[in-house]
């Protein structure tokens, strides 16, 4: 069976009760010492063989952060985090560095597929044509293995471990690393800067359609570990590649902290697609535990006639603070973003975009779909931005929220700011709840409550599910139900 | 970090903690007034002016905007103008100060001097939250107003125009207004300046709606280019009231309105319209904080903008529906046409919603003249620069259209069809 | 009057060609019928003779009274005569229909150096012509084409054709949307501006308003040109036959 058969498949079987990745798997850890310091940042440099500029460049982050506050104005509330009581450094002791799948810890395969994560190599079945994934597997701090690599390499795409890549590349990651989200952008981008352990990077040369969909594959295994990935993908001159990402973690009654920078570079006429479905533990149904999800996205369309797509389905985490943004610096470059948050429990999401059109004739189009139940808040904060030399810049918004329950919170907060005359800026926002209409006529043919609200909010959500790609259109559909389960008082 | 930067005032921020300590024992008001004001205005200088790290003005940075003050000198005498709309009842407030002799058959007047003397003004005195910078100015200067009750019942046939009349220097007026259960009457708020030069504004309307009032209230800012307007009006929307209130920006350098409106009575309606027209160099910012408190309620927000030269607008609307208030309606919308590329228009439309059985929306537009609307009317014979005039005076038109007193519809049509004609 | 030369016209925005090389000669008194199936560029040609700036000519002219109108913006065809009734007249709040149609009059009037009309004049010419379309007064009050039916908006753009008294008429599926009686009431009112000066252009789907508009000669339009022209006949034949036959034909 095909890669993608067998994930939908498990998770099928997987019991849909509760959140059916918060197993946690017993294996022998490499740990930094607890704790922020300039050593702790020279160890994590050590251990991933860095060369001087790398650290310098970590430690100059470190420094500025140092001096940096976070950020209050998204709508979540949080005790305050000690930063020098986490872990920033856990790697599973069997693994120093990423190998092939025979020399992977078996444990460590085990858990990918009880995740339903397929790291086998499938072959084609004979006449058979069905969509492989290539997947870079990150468990805690460092990336275990990355599958399909050599059939990547004959067609000229690099897709291996950040970490290898620093070691292998340098002179891609000088030139990229840091060039779309600078070290300074943020509190938690700053921190990523200094302390990231390691994540993907994909590099498509000219004129390369990548043969196969690329992956990562994120889970946090260690208690009291941050996990800081980082991304960077780089697309070159007519390029493509669509990319897809996901997320799990055990189910612990601490928070855990999440804060990954991913950065997309797309030059003339190239195009990357970015798929997230993230499904870190949420906390339990009174709100305790959950992973604190700080992150940085920003995709810069930096060539004429590029364009990047996000889109997200976001299920899981305690706290959500994301903005996954496009820069469309290229003339007739274009943007988008589509967004399914689903908020339950006591989980509170903020997350949107930015489009910031530079270029002309630059367009963007940004779909949202929120659904909020139980007692979580499910913020849409977006902005559209139109300077004023990009001349004839469309931007449509569409950011739709729904409500289930009357103990939950939903809030569109869209900045629209325009600077020049030629553009044209469409934005629509609507609240309400399931349509009791809607609900009756479906349950009058035999379905039950539940069941009949999974449907109706599937239905409500049809335009974004239709952007992920099909293997995980599926996984996302059913994600959306689970996620929803319990709204129904 | 540098931490000493709060406590440096800026030559705005030193100006008017100079001309407070100027009038001291000069502005009215009995010892819990002054206390009050005191107490506002070290408010002020402790936080500073607002900058747009303080969400609620992030789009107007005022102590960044606001370069100077004017002297707080008064000015010799200004003469009324003729209503707004024929045969209204004038409330004149020349320079910042009431007419004692102003009087409406039928409704309560009193100066706002006197409450404050006598302290009865204290309560309304204070400011709405930490980031209300119009509610501490106004409250630390306020001088006079008009202090109006509309008896239960009455239908005022006229309506009334409170004509803010006034020429350089500081003025710092209030009006609160108290519609008795089921009374009808029309407000004209209008506000103007004489002379070019420049004046600082503020002015807070504090109107309350008794159950089944119903109200219509047109706020017209026409001040100078080299004003300053700091206006808000803060509502009470009691049971079954309804309020149609009209904002009409046509003037001024700095402005910010905002329209803090609490719907506290279950089956009330807002319909809220705003017309802004922008050039020069005007900033003007429309800030709407509209809470939806009880089950029942409902409103529409229409604005609508026209920006040319270089002229920067902002609108920040936000919808709050309490958890209580159950089959809360609210639609807002604001469409800009911006007719330059020197110019800019910011849009912030929220919605906060704690209820679930809802139906809230909001959408917001930004660009040039429909051009299937343009060939139409071109294909007609009208020649190009005249249908883009029709077609931008209908833009704003239409809104002033909703109101039903005819006279009223024309005066304002008036009103914008002349701006048009200087700007356009 | 009216003489289309090997015209090429595409959409501005995304260079698709829809009119490929189309003739066509209408004469001063002459009431021309375009039809053709859908997509066939039939509104397009309406909306290149009066000037909409979304469309692009590459090759060709458009000579109007032997004159070429390329470079003419809409209101300068207009005022010269050419006169479009729109498939789906736009609604635009906030402009008044009356004050629309006295700008519109007058506009024109100036163009062509002509006085302009007094305000009682005005108003007993409107009142005449919409009597005869039976066309409300309430109507008239309202803004332009807001909240009128499918209908209403039709007899008020023969209304506008009426008052502009237009050389050239371009009808552009008029009758869609029309009930029959609605239709007669369309028709009648087209029929009555029939003069021996004025030509009409009447492009439609179905035969069925040439019935009570008739047509003098008939024009089919297909992928861009005129593959086929006939008179009266041609249409009924079309209504009995469908467009695959000449279209075969022309292929």
């Amino acid at each position: 069976m095909a890669a993608v058969q067998e994930t939908i498949d498990q998770v099928r079987l997987i019991d849909v009760d509760q959140y059916k990745y918060g197993f946690e798997t017993v294996i022998e850890v490499d740990k930094a010492p607890k704790g922020l310091s300039e050593e702790i940042i020279r160890f994590i440099s050590a251990k991933k063989q860095e060369p001087d500029w790398m650290l310098e460049w970590r430690l100059d982050a470190y420094r500025r952060w140092l001096t940096m506050e976070e950020p209050t104005w998204a709508r979540v509330e949080y005790p305050k985090i000690d930063f020098n009581d986490l872990y920033y450094y856990a790697a599973p002791k069997s693994t120093a560095g990423p190998k092939s799948l025979e020399e992977v810890d078996p444990e460590l395969l085990k858990v990918y597929e009880k995740l339903g994560i397929p790291l086998r190599e499938q072959e084609i079945l004979a006449g058979v044509e069905t969509p492989r994934v290539a997947v870079d597997a990150v468990f805690d701090s460092v990336s275990v293995v990355t599958t399909f690599k050599k059939e990547l390499q004959k067609a000229g795409v690099i897709f291996m471990s950040i970490s290898e890549a620093i070691r292998e590349h340098p002179e891609l990651i000088k030139k990229y690393l840091g060039s779309v989200v600078p070290t300074s952008d943020n509190f938690y981008a700053t921190l990523n800067a200094a302390v990231f352990t390691d994540g993907s990077f994909v590099f498509v040369p000219k004129g390369v359609r990548c043969p196969m969909e690329l992956s990562t594959y994120f889970r946090i295994n260690e208690k009291n570990t941050g996990q800081f990935e980082r991304t960077l993908i780089i697309a070159e001159e007519g390029s493509y590649v669509s990319y897809l990402e996901g997320c799990t973690a055990p189910q612990r009654d601490e928070n855990q902290l999440h804060a990954a920078v991913v950065e997309l570079i797309a030059l003339d006429d190239a195009e990357i697609k970015y798929s997230t479905v993230q499904n870190w533990y949420p906390g339990d149904a009174q709100g305790k535990g959950g992973i604190y999800n700080f992150v940085t996205k920003r995709g810069d369309c930096r060539g004429a006639r590029s364009k990047i797509s996000w889109t997200q389905v976001e299920t899981g985490s305690a706290i959500t603070w994301k903005y996954p943004s496009c820069i469309l610096r290229g003339d007739d470059s274009r943007g988008e973003f589509y967004s399914i948050a689903v908020s339950n429990g006591y989980q509170q999401i903020d997350s949107g975009t930015k489009m910031i059109h530079l270029g002309k004739n630059t367009s963007s189009r940004i779909i949202s779909k929120g659904i909020s139940a139980g007692n979580s808040n499910n913020t849409y904060r977006g902005q559209v931005s139109i300077n004023r030399r990009a001349s004839n810049a469309r931007n449509f918004t569409n950011c739709d929220s729904l409500l289930i329950g009357d103990q939950c919170g939903a809030h569109t907060v869209p900045y629209i700011d325009v600077k020049n005359a030629s553009a044209q800026i469409e934005h629509e926002a609507t609240t309400s709840k399931i349509s009791e209409d809607q609900k009756f006529y479906v349950m009058q043919r035999g379905i039950p409550e539940e069941e009949a609200i999974a449907l109706i909010v599937n239905g409500f959500v049809k335009d974004v599910i239709q952007q992920l790609p099909m293997e995980f259109a599926v996984e996302a559909q059913k994600l959306i139900g689970i996620s929803l389960e319990g709204s129904v008082g | 970090m540098n931490m000493q930067t709060t406590s440096r005032l800026t030559a705005a921020e030193t100006a008017l903690v100079e001309a407070f300590g100027a009038q001291i024992g000069e502005l009215p008001g009995n010892g819990a007034v002054i206390g009050t004001r005191d107490r506002l205005l070290d408010e002020l200088k402790k936080a500073g002016l607002p900058t747009r790290r303080i969400e609620a003005w992030h789009y107007t940075d005022l102590k960044n905007l606001l370069r100077s003050v004017p002297d707080a000198a008064l000015v010799s005498a200004i003469d009324p103008i003729a209503p707004l709309v024929e045969g209204s009842k004038v409330l004149s407030i020349l320079q910042g100060a009431a007419d004692a002799k102003a009087a409406v058959d039928g409704v309560e007047i009193a100066l706002f001097k006197d409450r404050l003397a006598d302290g009865s003004a204290v309560a309304g005195l204070t400011a709405l939250d930490k980031d209300d910078a119009i509610g501490r100015i106004n409250g630390s200067f306020v001088r006079d107003g008009y202090a109006i009750t509309v008896p239960a019942n009455a239908e005022l046939e006229a309506p009334i125009e409170l004509q803010a009349l006034h020429a350089a220097g500081q003025v710092h007026t209030r009006f609160p207004v108290s519609f008795g259960a089921a009374s009808r009457a029309t407000i004209i708020e209008r506000h103007r300046s004489v002379t070019e030069d420049a004046a600082f504004v503020s002015s807070i309307s504090d109107i309350t709606l008794e159950d089944g009032a119903d109200i219509t209230w047109i706020i017209l800012q026409t001040q100078g280019a080299a004003d300053t307007h700091l206006g808000q009006i803060r509502v009470q929307l009691g049971t079954d009231a309804k309020l149609r209130l009209f904002v009409i920006n046509a003037g001024g350098k700095l402005v910010r309105q905002e329209l803090r409106i609490d719907v506290v009575g279950e089956g009330a309606e807002l319909t809220l319209r705003g017309v802004n027209l922008l050039g020069a160099e005007s900033h003007t910012d429309v800030t709407l904080v509209l809470g939806h408190n009880v089950p029942n309620t409902n409103s529409t927000e229409i604005i609508r903008n026209v920006v040319f030269d270089r002229a920067n607008g902002v609108f920040q609307g936000m919808i709050r529906v309490a958890p209580d208030a159950q089959k809360t309606d609210a639609k807002m919308s604001c469409n800009t046409l911006l007719l330059t590329d020197d110019g800019g228009f910011s849009a912030k439309p929220e919605l906060e919603i704690f209820a679930d059985d809802v139906v809230c929306g909001h959408g917001a537009t930004v660009a040039d003249i429909e051009s299937s609307h343009l060939f139409y009317l071109m294909a007609r014979g009208v020649p190009e620069n005249k249908a883009r005039a029709m077609l931008v005076n209908a833009f704003v038109a239409e809104i002033v259209e909703e109101l039903e007193e005819e006279k009223l519809v024309e005066a304002l049509e008036g009103v914008i069809s002349a701006w048009l004609e200087k700007h356009a | 009057m009216l003489e289309i030369k090997n015209l090429h016209a595409r959409i501005a925005e995304d260079g698709t060609e829809i009119i490929r090389g189309l003739n066509l000669t209408v004469k001063a008194g002459e009431i021309a019928a375009i039809m053709g199936p859908n997509g066939s560029g039939k509104s397009t040609l309406s909306y290149i003779l009066s000037g909409r700036q979304d469309y692009e000519v590459t090759e060709g002219d458009i000579l109007y009274n032997g004159e070429s109108i390329l470079e003419l913006d809409p209101a300068e065809r207009a005022s010269k005569g050419i006169f479009l009734a729109f498939q789906y007249p736009l609604e635009i709040p906030g402009v008044a229909t009356m004050q629309f149609l006295k700008v519109a009059m007058n506009e024109q009037r100036k163009a062509r150096g002509e006085a302009e009309l007094t305000t009682p004049d005005f108003i007993r010419r409107v009142k005449d012509a919409a009597e005869k379309l039976k066309i409300d007064q309430a109507m008239l009050r309202r803004p332009l084409n807001v909240g009128f039916s499918g209908g209403e908006k039709k007899r008020a753009e023969i209304l506008q054709m009426a008052l502009l008294e237009p050389k050239l008429c371009i009808l552009d599926e008029t009758d869609s949307g029309l009930d029959i009686d609605a239709l007669k009431i369309v028709a009648d009112g087209v029929n009555a501006l029939k003069s021996p000066d004025r030509a009409t252009i009447v492009i439609t789907h179905y035969q069925r308003l040439l019935d009570y508009i008739v047509p003098d000669t008939v024009h089919v339009l297909y992928k861009g040109q005129i593959i086929r022209s006939g008179d009266k006949a041609l249409a009924l034949e079309l209504e009995e036959n469908g467009y695959a036959d000449i279209i075969g034909e022309a292929a």
